[in-house]
């Protein structure tokens, strides 16, 4: 596996959504490859930063209230 | 005549109770979700209600125990196109005041540490990691927020798009590439070295 193709599977890797067989290829290439490793890490941590900095937000109280309300409703 | 009228009660009860139990569990989800295509909450909040009220009203249509999320989550997109994809803006282009409003209007609760190793990451303001999302071209932006915000799988990925599972593979890769692309152009402000080799 050459290191494009070996960037390609990462992406999917770091979701959990490889093959067996591509994850076994990927690893046997990553245990080769530094550069590929450093990649994966940076990947990984790409992944990371999303989830920690993209700010979450509860629903408002009201739109709750006004929901649940709304259900009560309609029949 | 009293009786059928006591027995579609209790049926309605039982929808109620699930609904509550599947699918407004699902709120806080739905709202990031609005918030992030509207960047208004306003919009936001309108776009959860109607969601929700297609949802109740379609929700015998539902099959229960399979995934309502991904259910919902296809419903609001849909409804946003039909409702604010005329006024949209371009692909790729960030209105930059509306970002910086948007986030002075809601507080900040993220604590700023980070499993993330390195000083690149600390250096990266929430503002300009949003920017830099924000900035992407939507079929790139969109798949990025349901796997890695939303945590869905490329499965329920591909249903909610619309398009195959490898289509849902490729543009992560693609559109990851070019978020981190941009995370290092802003990072590099900061004065942090991005090259690898020093």
């Amino acid at each position: 596996m050459n290191c494009n193709k070996a960037m390609v599977l990462m992406s999917a890797a770091i979701d959990g959504e490889l093959t067996a067989q591509e994850s076994d290829e990927l690893k046997l290439h990553l245990d080769e490859c530094p550069e590929c490793r450093a990649e994966f890490q940076d990947a990984k941590n790409t992944k990371i930063i999303i989830r920690e900095r993209i700010v979450r937000v509860k629903a408002p109280k009201t739109l709750v209230e006004s929901i649940v309300r709304m259900t009560n409703v309609i029949s | 005549m009293k009786e059928k009228k006591k027995a579609l009660s209790a049926q309605e009860e039982l929808k109620q109770k699930e609904f509550q139990q599947e699918a407004v569990v699902h709120i806080n989800a739905l709202y990031n979700y609005a918030l992030h295509l509207t960047m208004n909450p306003n919009d936001a909040e309108d776009l959860v209600q109607e969601t929700y009220l297609k949802a109740y009203k379609f929700f015998n249509s539902f099959e229960r125990g399979t995934n309502c999320k991904a259910w919902l989550f296809k419903i609001l997109k849909n409804n946003y196109i039909n409702k604010f994809r005329k006024n949209a803006r371009e692909p790729g282009k960030v209105d930059y005041d509306l970002i910086k409003d948007f986030y002075h209007t809601i507080k900040d609760v993220q604590s700023d540490t980070t499993e993330a190793e390195s000083d690149f990451f600390h250096s990266l303001l929430h503002e300009e990691v949003y920017q830099a999302l924000q900035s992407l071209p939507e079929e790139f932006r969109e798949v990025i927020q349901l796997c890695d915000m939303e945590g869905f799988t490329y499965e329920e990925i591909a249903n909610m798009v619309e398009s195959p599972i490898g289509t849902v593979r490729s543009r992560l890769y693609r559109g990851r590439k070019l978020l981190r692309a941009k995370l290092e152009d802003y990072a590099r402000k900061h004065g942090f070295n991005t090259d690898t080799d020093e």
